[in-house]
């Protein structure tokens, strides 16, 4: 694999982890998070022309949080992902052309057009699936956490979720789990400050750092929007999950777009969206890079470059073939044999 | 007037439930006292519930075609009298199937491998008979159909070239009865000649004494079948949904062609009445099938039916079993043969053919040899009938 | 302890069980087990007693009351290289665990495009007669068997529970081991081996000629005897033990059915809307033109599982209430 996605599958301890990455590192995350970006806005106004079914939620404004958790993360590790898991699929290395084919619903997607922008999976990656269920991937993360540990591996598993999720009772279960368990398994909870369409202060009574304390488990907050600062937190974290067990990492970050592609966002202070494009990660990155000494130029460059690649994997996705009914059909079990259907 | 119930009569001792066959009148119309209001099948016989006063019809509350019990409320009338009301209906007696009707007529009820069988066997559903819950058709009922078919004379399987007409509703059912009884109840005959010299003597002896009824052959016939079930009545049995019943008293049917179709009057204690009260009951029994007037108790009852057709010279009848009935004697004509007498010369004698056909779920061969011999015995020493 | 495969005299029903998760545990190291109560204590109705010592904790985990984190973390495991087995104590606890089985463990390997697969066992005992009450004995096999992407199976004797849960935990995708509580102390005469046996397929576990009367789990035991008091009016019964829901055996089902052209599906789950209504279904479909009379069905009535063991003895299904509706296809 080429380009951005290499990084993914870089060793943990390549970035300066005791501190911010250096500018080439952080250029590297800087290219993964416009990709992203531009596959989402791509994915926009795919939407809105009718050319993805369904429907799908965009984790613009919150790329920092994928490409900085998984900077820290190697192939072997794995990930338990959640509807807005767009972010984290690229960031984990999907190949970008079948992700945009699954997306397009064809049968050359990743998932062959059963799953969608909500189950998008790649398990040669470790990408065990975004989710439609509201915290669900808390025990799967956990399960194959478990796996790592009684097989000998020495690999992490790593479940994302919102803010939201922290009102669901597997939330509470997983953490004590992990903790008894002692299973190397990483909370990642991306605090976009929305649970849905209610802001999460009237949601969760209760703050992280204090659920985490009760279980015993490290928790760690960081500037989820800052994408050095998330990878440098990641980085050190993961390294002690791998070595040592459970722990949290709370990135604080902001939902750019609605709950949904469509959402009006009523509900929200036109205010408050206003101020998003100041804590754009993507801008965060591009001013630290340019105070790095990196010019305008090589930013542009990259940007053309994902350009490319995005529009690309669209015009390949578009290009895919109707799933066939009787294959699906087909494909429900991984070993068929009797009954009916 | 308020409306009142019409129900389903208890038209014999043994009967639970009835098929109304067809309806004769309708919701609004007038009914005068006799009318025929509908016409109900049972095991035995198609008969014509007559209004008991005057009134008009009201309500029809179960279509044609439907089996429903005894009581059931089968129409409302507002009337001077208790229609063809027997015993008073309850709610619980409601029907049991309103069975839909096509167009075309009845809808068949029947099970799926048995419309397979017959489709297979080309046999249509509509010439059976069911024996399953509501009639309905089963494999078995297919089978036997299918069985009985290889039985008979090869024919060709295209309809008699001629003129057509529609089977009238008592055509139809004394042919499907017909059809039950040949199909499901397995028949055996016995056979014998009886030498009624004496017997004819005994008769022209009585009928020319002045103040008793004229007394036929078929009385004579009829009282000693009651005197033989009297001697043997291990033989006054039916068979009833897998139940041997065994019937008391000595009652015994007699086919009738009424001019109207076929029916088998009973008459009580053939074999304890005087020949002359027997021969009083006869002709009554007669007389009310040929008026369209056989109650349903006429028709109920009797293990044993005789009919003869000894008027039209057949040498011998095979007759089948009425549906309900266990066994049928066949009576053909009376013929003068010679016969051997102790000393091998030829005699001349009157001889009678008999035909006795019996259910085989009930009776055996020896059994009925024994009981036709005992009939013969009588015929042929017929003194004994003038005991009453 | 005997050998492995070797001969035992007599083979008990929860002793199988035992008998199939060591010799899985012992042939794959990836086959693990959690649950709870299931390490240390042994299980609640001690199917796993013994294996902790044999295998491990790390291989026999117990866990907190937490049903949906135990299945959910199975269909992780699943999907990254271990073969988990876990217990559910009781059936009406899965109702805790239907997001994981429902909406991951089933849809996986489908939503995912055929990528890999989820190879989990979820065991849990169903069924009444011990007076345990609405939340202790229900029959809910129904629900999982309605979901494409699981697999049902509830032996009805210990061989089957053996051969049953070792094609189980072989097989790649999620499967739902249902055992009957009451048929843990049931022992029969120990084969000469025991061996998996395949998912999908029925056993005739009694030929006859009138009437096919289907069954599983407990069930059978209800339709054996059923079966041997309408011989003794001469009707022959063939009872067929399903021991797979789904996938069921639908072909002998049918088979049976044209041999006898009736049918009675007996089971103790409650009848509406249950596994019986499906094979009526089916068999009102692709068998037609078989049937000589209505296919009737003995479950238990519309309502949840009474606790008076008067009230119970009534709402399981019966021997008499079996020979009944083998009447009714006869009639």
């Amino acid at each position: 694999m080429e380009g951005v996605a290499t990084v993914t599958t870089r060793p943990s301890g390549e970035l300066n982890v005791s501190g911010a990455p250096d500018a080439a590192g952080l250029l590297d995350l800087y290219g993964q998070m416009v990709l992203i970006r531009r596959c989402e806005e791509r994915l926009g106004a795919l939407f809105a022309d009718g050319e993805v079914p369904g429907f799908i939620h965009l984790s613009i404004g919150q790329e920092a949080v994928s490409v900085g958790v998984m900077s820290a993360l190697r192939r072997d590790d794995t990930i338990a992902s959640t509807h807005r898991g767009h972010g984290h699929a690229i960031a984990k290395g999907l190949p970008l052309e079948g992700f945009f084919l699954e997306l397009l619903a064809r049968d050359e997607g990743l998932c062959r057009g059963r799953g969608g922008s909500m189950h998008v999976a790649d398990t040669s990656v470790g990408m065990l699936g975004a989710n439609g269920i509201v915290g669900a991937g808390l025990p799967i993360a956990l399960g194959s956490a478990l796996a790592h540990q009684q097989l000998g591996r020495d690999a992490v598993a790593v479940a994302f979720f919102g803010d939201g999720a922290l009102a669901e009772g597997v939330v509470h279960e997983c953490f004590n789990l992990a903790r008894l368990w002692n299973l190397p398994l990483l909370f990642v909870c991306e605090n976009n400050g929305w649970s849905e369409f209610l802001p999460s202060s009237k949601q969760i009574a209760f703050k992280l750092g204090e659920l985490s304390a009760a279980f015993g488990l490290p928790h760690v907050a960081v500037d989820g929007n800052d994408v050095a600062a998330v990878a440098a937190a990641a980085a050190d974290v993961v390294g002690k999950v791998r070595a040592g067990g459970p722990a949290v990492l709370e990135c604080v970050t902001a939902r750019m777009r609605g709950h949904f592609e469509g959402d009006a966002q009523k509900y929200r202070n036109p205010d408050e969206i206003a101020r998003l494009a100041e804590r754009d990660p993507v801008g965060i990155a591009a001013r630290q890079l340019l105070k790095t000494g990196i010019d305008e130029a090589e930013l542009t460059e990259v940007a053309e470059t994902v350009e490319r690649r995005v529009e690309a994997a669209v015009a390949a996705a578009r290009g895919g073939r109707d799933p066939d009914f009787e294959a699906a059909k087909a494909g429900v079990y991984a070993r068929a044999g009797g009954g009916h259907g | 007037m308020a409306a009142s119930a019409i129900v389903m009569p208890k038209l014999g001792l043994t009967m639970t439930e009835g098929l109304l066959a067809s309806w004769r009148v309708a919701p609004g119309d007038r009914v005068r006292n006799g009318d025929v209001l509908f016409v109900v099948e049972t095991e035995k016989i198609a008969t014509e519930i007559e209004a008991q006063g005057d009134g008009r019809i009201e309500t029809i509350e179960v279509a044609a075609g439907a089996t429903v019990p005894v009581g059931a409320v089968v129409a409302t009338w507002s009337g001077g009298g208790a229609a063809a009301a027997v015993p008073e209906a309850t709610p619980e007696a409601a029907p049991v199937a309103s069975q839909p009707r096509s167009s075309g007529g009845e809808r068949i009820v029947a099970t799926p491998l048995a419309r397979r069988l017959a489709r297979d066997a080309g046999v249509p559903l509509a010439t059976l008979v069911g024996g399953g819950p509501r009639g309905r058709i089963r494999a078995r009922d297919v089978e036997a159909a299918i069985a009985a078919r290889a039985a008979a004379p090869a024919t060709s399987d295209a309809p008699a070239a001629g003129d057509r007409r529609a089977a009238t509703g008592m055509e139809k059912t004394v042919a499907r009865r017909m059809a039950q009884a040949k199909q499901t109840i397995p028949h055996f005959y016995v056979l014998a000649e009886a030498d009624v010299t004496e017997l004819l003597k005994l008769r022209d002896d009585l009928n020319a004494m002045e103040g008793l009824t004229r007394i036929s052959i078929n009385h004579l016939v009829m009282a000693a079948v009651g005197r033989a079930i009297v001697r043997m009545p291990e033989i006054n049995v039916v068979w009833d949904e897998d139940a041997v019943v065994q019937l008391a008293g000595s009652d015994v049917g007699m086919a009738v062609d009424s001019g109207r179709g076929l029916f088998a009057p009973v008459v009580r204690d053939a074999g304890g009445r005087s020949l002359d009260a027997l021969a009083r009951d006869v002709d009554a029994l007669v007389a009310r099938a040929r008026t369209g007037q056989l109650s349903g108790d006429d028709l109920a009852g009797g293990a044993i039916a005789v009919s003869n057709v000894g008027m039209h010279g057949a040498s011998h009848l095979v007759p089948i079993i009425n549906p309900g009935q266990s066994a049928i004697l066949g009576v053909a004509a009376i013929k003068p043969v010679f016969r051997p007498d102790a000393n091998a010369q030829p005699t001349l004698c009157r001889e009678i053919g008999l035909v006795l056909a019996c259910d085989h779920r009930v009776h055996n061969g020896v059994a009925a040899a024994r009981f036709l011999d005992c009939v013969t015995g009588i015929l042929q020493h017929p003194l004994s009938l003038l005991r009453g | 302890m005997p050998a492995r495969g070797a001969v035992m005299a007599e083979l008990r029903y929860l002793r199988a069980v035992n008998q199939a998760l060591d010799d899985a545990m012992a042939a794959d190291p990836s086959v693990v087990l959690f649950g709870e109560d299931v390490g240390e204590a042994g299980g609640s109705f001690g199917v796993t007693r013994g294996l902790r010592d044999r295998y491990g904790p790390g291989r026999v985990r117990d866990t907190p009351i937490s049903e949906a984190t135990i299945a959910g973390a199975a269909v992780g495991a699943a999907l990254s290289g271990l073969k988990p087995v876990i217990e559910i104590m009781f059936m009406d606890f899965t109702t805790l665990v239907m997001d994981a089985m429902v909406n991951q463990a089933a849809k996986a390997h489908f939503m995912f495009g055929g990528q890999g697969s989820v190879p989990m066992v979820l065991r849990t005992p169903h069924g009444g007669g011990l007076g345990a009450g609405p939340q202790h004995s229900q029959c809910l096999e129904a629900w999982f068997a309605h979901v494409p992407g699981l697999k049902v199976v509830c032996p009805a004797d210990p061989v089957s529970a053996y051969g049953l849960l070792r094609a189980a935990i072989d097989d790649p995708d999620p499967v739902i081991v249902v055992e009957n509580k009451a048929l843990y102390a049931m022992k029969v005469e120990a084969p000469e081996r025991l061996e998996a046996i395949p998912i999908g397929k029925a056993s005739i576990v009694r030929p006859g000629r009138d009437v096919s009367i289907v069954a599983y789990g407990a069930a059978v035991k209800t339709a054996r005897d059923a079966a041997e008091r309408l011989a003794s009016d001469g009707v022959e019964a063939e009872v067929i033990d399903l021991r797979s829901l789904q996938p069921w055996d639908e072909a002998a089902v049918l088979a049976s059915l044209s041999g006898t052209h009736r049918l009675v599906i007996v089971h103790e789950a409650v009848e509406a809307f249950g596994v019986g209504g499906e094979i009526a279904a089916r068999m009102a479909d692709i068998g037609f033109d078989e049937l000589d009379g209505p296919i009737v069905r003995v479950g238990a009535p519309f309502m949840p599982v009474p606790f008076s063991r008067a009230l119970e003895s009534a709402y399981q299904p019966s021997v008499e209430r079996v020979v009944a509706a083998v009447r009714r296809t006869l009639e």
